[in-house]
């Protein structure tokens, strides 16, 4: 259904996303895991045509029939919130403080054509679909007065109203309390049509998403289903990754990664993670394919 | 596990603090927060007492008092023998010397304008001590290069913004490191470095550690007496190992249950 | 974002530059004696080494021009010292105790400095201690302390709750060395954005006065008597009145855009953005 192929970011002179390929198919929840500067997040805006000013990007990505990278804004416009929608890490500023839930819901529904009545029935109708307890208060209430989470929930009601083929959440629970954010990783799990999850957090990834890719240095280092990358992982990186989130008994010391992530756009020639890997060699100085079949990876001495 | 006989170097005793929000009404006073409901702690020398609540448990009000950064509004700390609730800055000398702090984000506790040299050394000379090559020597400790101190906090990376922030904490030679979520706001692949170096400096210097988290799996790596906070009240406290065998609160259950693992997942 | 030049910051240099380059000029050169009082050359007009003519005392225009940006720049900069010298401290110890009495009783009397009208204030000054460039100064200084107590304050007020505040009061700071190593240096963008926009008015004042007969005393060369000199000649010959309202409509450009551009050059949200885009050199990996 989502089809991306070859997208690359840029900045000036500065690859952000290198080329990047992937597919999603209906009711497929996908992770794409990162840290800072892995790429994770742009790849996700150019989706939706959000890059900010001075970030371009090329490549191929369809919805569909519908192509999302290299259109005019107008024609993003028109599938942004109805044929794709996108859930931010920040439930606090990406509501309108002064615009009541319910109105903000039923706008999303009346920008993309339907009658107001309709629209509001409909909103009060999501606020109880994404479990929000006593929908109709909520409805009239203002942003303030709900908890971070409640927020989220609605952030989500909207993100749904127009009923997309496709749900893309960076880092929807990150802000959250632990407490809450199970819940809403469950909310996500069950409602979501078909997602794109983006997050940092790989135990938050293997709760959500059946199939994750392993974003670092802008490129994608390993794909494939979750358990298989996260009980055998191929890269590297992804090893080293999963090592250092396993927390040992007190006294021992942390598996750790040596280094530190590059600044965007600094990352070496070849083999992006070359510098901080203990099994690179000069052949990691030519760039790995990312290769294989269903369980993929992008590295020279993959792990067996 | 080393045992801590004597006096205890930190101990808060009904500790209480209420805060008053904006007025809202011109006849009525704002309303009342408590912020802090009747804690007491207590930590030993040489201990790594964790503190496990998440937003709004109170665990960032209590942070401040202990650092006195802020006043009670009931209720005594004890620091070394010495009561700082109530003292004026000017006489918090002795626990400024002693007891140090690193914050939870280092992009925002360490000020843009300042040279790391700077900031490495202001604690020392905030409290007139001498300053001397001291800074190349808590650069080194921390695993950055002598180099690092002419530049300023934006040409690092998170993590190494962390190791400026624990060079700056460790610069007069404290007692007491308090950690505020200091690993919660890095990289997964940089986490482990900076748990590690907490750890390798708290045995070198015999540092007590006081650590602040929401992540009860990393209070159980750091430390060894855990307390969990909830609504401004301590609801459980004990050797972490036994709280997170067997939690006895209610709150503890869900804190514990909430937290995704991998091992659990996979 | 290579090659995007800021506009506003660009042209607001280079009228800045051309009045300061006039002032600095006026001291050593000037085509002719710009106080020269000469019946021969009444209403001189253009050309013949005077430029832009001489005026009804058959004074040269030009040289006038040059000498009345030196007069324009004296008074701002000195106004604006003044409003810096007393508004930025107040504003921080009232951005500093946002809660204490003292930060009240600044803030109540700034409101009613604010609320008295400068021209006003001048007009009584002048009245008391005669008319003349320092009293000016010092009216359209005084007038302006509130503004800069308010920047000061707010900016105060944004820094005063962030972390490595919080870390500077854990390292053993006290509130004057706070004040001083980490306040001043993270609100000094905004003061420079708002000493621009402050000079911009202070010219406008002064030219104000000195057009009342408030400000710059005779002979001294003043873009703003040069005006009201030329009041009764507008119709016949409106050069004279032209010349000395472009200066000062040009040089209050100049200040505005320069502030302008300032204000978006250091804005930090919009520096990170252009930080973002261009990483920094330091990076040795590629």
């Amino acid at each position: 259904m989502l089809s991306v192929d070859g997208l690359t970011v840029r900045a000036d002179s500065a690859e952000l996303v290198h080329q990047v390929s992937f597919a999603i198919a209906p009711g497929e929840r996908v992770g794409l895991i990162g840290e800072s500067g892995s790429g994770k997040s742009l790849t996700a805006l150019s989706l939706m045509g959000l890059l900010p000013e001075g970030v371009t990007a090329s490549g191929t990505a369809r919805l569909g029939e519908r192509d999302l990278v290299g259109v005019p804004e107008s024609r993003i416009k028109d599938l942004r919130g109805r044929e794709l929608s996108m859930v931010f890490q920040e439930p606090m500023t990406a509501l309108n403080p002064l615009m009541r839930i319910g109105a903000q819901v039923a706008e999303v529904m009346t920008l993309h054509g339907r009658s107001s009545p309709e629209a509001r029935a409909r909103a009060l109708d999501l606020l109880g679909r994404v479990r929000l307890p006593d929908p109709e208060q909520i409805f009239r209430a203002y942003p303030h007065q709900l908890s971070g989470g409640q927020r989220q929930r609605v952030m989500l009601a909207i993100a749904l109203a127009n009923e997309p083929r496709l749900l893309i959440c960076d880092e929807p629970t990150t802000a959250l309390d632990v407490t809450v954010q199970k819940q809403m990783l469950e909310l996500i799990a069950e409602v979501a049509p078909a997602l794109l999850f983006i997050t940092h957090d790989l135990a938050v990834v293997a709760s959500v998403c059946e199939r994750v890719l392993v974003m670092y240095g802008g490129r994608v280092v390993e794909s494939g289903p979750i358990r298989e990358v996260f009980t055998r992982p191929r890269h590297r990186y992804t090893e080293g990754l999963l090592a250092a989130s396993k927390l040992t008994p007190r006294g021992t010391r942390l598996p750790t990664i040596q280094g530190n992530v590059p600044p965007a756009g600094h990352f070496p020639d070849g083999c992006v993670f070359r510098n901080r890997c203990p099994q690179a060699t000069t052949a990691c100085e030519q760039v790995p394919a990312l290769t294989g079949d269903g369980h993929a990876h992008a590295c020279w001495h993959p792990a067996d | 596990m080393p045992t801590h006989a004597g006096t205890p170097l930190i101990e808060a005793r009904d500790l209480t603090r209420v805060y008053r929000r904006p007025r809202t009404s011109l006849t009525k006073p704002g309303a009342e927060v408590h912020a802090l409901r009747d804690v007491s702690l207590t930590v030993h020398r040489g201990e790594r007492y964790g503190i496990v609540g998440e937003s709004g448990s109170g665990k960032s009000t209590l942070l401040r008092l202990l650092c006195g950064l802020d006043q009670p509004t009931g209720g005594s700390i004890r620091f070394d023998g010495q009561e700082i609730a109530g003292l004026p800055e000017r006489r918090l000398r002795f626990l400024r010397e002693n007891l140090q702090i690193v914050f939870q984000d280092p992009m925002s506790s360490l000020d843009p304008r300042m040279r790391v040299r700077d900031l490495v050394a202001e604690p020392l000379t905030a409290l007139g001590l001498p300053v001397g090559d001291r800074v190349a020597g808590l650069l080194d400790a921390v695993g950055l290069p002598a180099t690092a101190a002419d530049r300023y906090p934006h040409q690092f990376s998170g993590g190494q913004r962390q190791r400026i922030a624990i060079a700056r904490a460790l610069a007069p030679r404290p007692k007491v490191l308090v950690a505020d979520e200091p690993v919660s706001a890095l990289d997964v692949s940089v986490r482990g470095q900076i748990l590690n170096l907490l750890a390798d400096l708290a045995d070198e210097l015999g540092l007590t550690l006081v650590f602040v988290s929401h992540d009860l799996s990393v209070v159980r790596h750091v430390c060894e007496t855990v307390a969990v906070m909830s609504r401004g009240e301590i609801v459980e406290t004990g050797p972490v190992d036994d709280v997170w065998a067997a939690p006895a609160h209610a709150y503890t259950r869900t804190l514990l249950q909430a937290v995704p693992t991998l091992e659990g997942l996979l | 974002m290579k090659g995007r030049v800021n506009v506003a910051l660009l042209v607001g240099a280079v009228l800045v530059a051309l009045v300061g380059l006039a002032a600095v000029v006026s001291f050593f050169w000037t085509p002719h004696d710009p106080t020269l009082v000469d019946a021969a050359r009444k209403l001189r007009e253009p050309g013949g080494g005077y430029l832009l003519g001489a005026d009804k005392f058959g004074r040269d225009t030009f040289s006038q021009l040059m000498v009345g940006a030196r007069t324009t720049l004296y008074v701002g900069i000195v106004a604006v010292g003044i409003a810096a010298v007393l508004g930025v401290p107040l504003g921080m110890v009232a951005g500093m105790t946002p809660r204490g009495w003292l930060s009240e009783l600044i803030m109540r009397v700034n409101d009613l400095v604010f609320a008295f009208p400068a021209l006003l204030l001048a007009v009584m000054l002048g009245a008391v201690y005669g008319a003349g460039t320092l009293t000016a100064m010092i009216a359209i200084g005084v007038a302006t302390v509130p503004a800069f107590a308010r920047v000061t304050r707010a900016a105060t007020l944004q820094v005063m709750v962030t972390d490595y505040i919080l870390a500077a009061r854990a390292a053993g700071r006290r509130r004057p060395a706070i004040a001083v190593r980490h306040v001043l240096p993270n609100i000094s963008s905004m003061l420079i954005v708002q000493a621009s926009v402050s000079f911009a008015i202070a010219i406008l004042a002064e030219a104000a006065l000195s057009f009342l007969g408030f400000g710059t005393r005779p002979p001294t060369p003043s873009w703003g008597r040069m005006l009201q000199e030329s009041q009764e000649l507008l119709f016949s010959t409106p050069r004279l009145a032209l010349w000395p309202g472009l200066a000062i409509a040009l040089a209050v450009l100049g200040f505005n855009l320069l502030g302008d551009g300032l204000r978006d050059y250091l804005d930090p949200r919009l520096r990170r953005i252009r930080e973002q885009a261009e990483p920094p050199a330091n990076g040795a990996t590629r």
